[in-house]
């Protein structure tokens, strides 16, 4: 892999899935009415953030893989 | 941010959230239940009363929403989630009978005797208000929507879940009732994945403006069905991630849940 490639994979990985209902967190978008900026990294936000949708806890967050789909249509 | 999973993201994150309600020791709480302070104990046990009777109750209604859903993920979905329901309403069972020592011989008979401590608006909203929804289902499926609006996110989002935080309150005075705060988690955790499915299948239904528009009124006036056993506090609190999580699942726009 070179360099270019390795920035570009860092640069697709900023999404954050929700295991237990499927919510991403994008850091390019933050969750302001979570009271998160846009561009917040995720490893920023604080401990006690939870999934606007379900309410989970940070730590039931997983990062997506490169390339991984937002699961709209998981059979 | 992004709220898009499909119906089959939930059938397939289920069978990681299994647990064994029998499985859990309550001897510990049991020991230790008798020296809790009376105020104390009477919190629990009504908070415990009415998970008894709302478990019991939202356990028995979820066959018609299956049978109304017209996606055939949608309706295992639903199916699931009873099962998760029924290990709800038998994990508080046991601590009725095990750890607040309630009279009666069948969850039938503990029901009958934790009612009473219930105001008759929570009685209202298990035991009739949703049993007439989900009946209605056989013969009118179009109202799917108001019924996932009303069980998943009113009775399950907005009053079971300030329940569960009352109930965590109390238990988190101190450690000795683990088998009760352990139990509270995993039940917790299962709540998260009915609301978001709840939440998903609104959206994918499509909710008619009137829903939606219930979605939002109704909340505050479900809360209060629990009398005191949910302070102010904790109320406001889970009206904020009421009208967060029906603005972040894109059911309401940010104007009316505000």
């Amino acid at each position: 892999m070179t360099v270019t490639e390795e920035t570009q994979s860092e640069e697709e990985t900023k999404k954050w899935i929700c295991e237990t209902c499927g919510f991403v967190y994008d850091a390019e978008e933050g969750d302001e009415d979570g009271g998160i900026p846009a561009g917040t990294k995720f490893e920023d936000i604080p401990d006690d953030w939870m999934c606007p949708v379900c309410g989970a806890r940070k730590k039931d967050f997983r990062e997506m893989e490169p390339g991984e789909d937002i699961p709209e249509d998981v059979n | 941010m992004g709220f898009l999973p499909g119906y089959g993201y939930f059938v397939r994150t289920a069978a990681a959230l299994q647990w064994d309600e029998a499985a859990i020791d309550l001897r510990g709480d049991a020991a230790a239940w008798p020296a809790l302070a009376p105020a104390r104990r009477l919190g629990i046990e009504t908070l415990v009363a009415g998970f008894c009777v709302g478990e019991a109750s939202v356990s028995e209604e979820l066959e018609p929403f299956a049978l109304a859903a017209l996606d055939e993920r949608a309706a295992t979905c639903f199916r699931l989630q009873a099962r998760d329901e029924a290990r709800h309403a038998a994990f508080f069972d046991r601590v009725a009978a095990e750890v607040v020592g309630v009279a009666g011989a069948s969850p039938d008979e503990r029901r009958e005797a934790l009612r009473p401590l219930l105001d008759p608006a929570f009685l209202d909203l298990f035991e009739e208000r949703l049993p007439r929804i989900a009946s209605r289902l056989a013969e009118h499926v179009e109202q799917l929507d108001a019924a996932v609006a009303l069980y998943h996110l009113v009775l399950e989002g907005v009053v079971f879940t300030a329940g569960q935080f009352a109930l965590l309150e109390l238990l988190d005075e101190d450690e000795a009732l683990p088998g009760l705060r352990g139990g509270v988690d995993l039940v917790l955790r299962d709540e998260r994945w009915h609301v978001g499915f709840g939440a998903r299948a609104l959206g994918l239904i499509g909710g008619s403006p009137h829903t939606l528009e219930q979605l939002v009124e109704a909340a505050e006036p479900a809360l209060r069905a629990w009398g005191g056993a949910v302070g102010p506090e904790i109320r406001a609190r889970v009206l904020r991630l009421h009208a967060r999580r029906l603005r972040a699942a894109g059911l309401v726009s940010e104007a009316v849940a505000a």
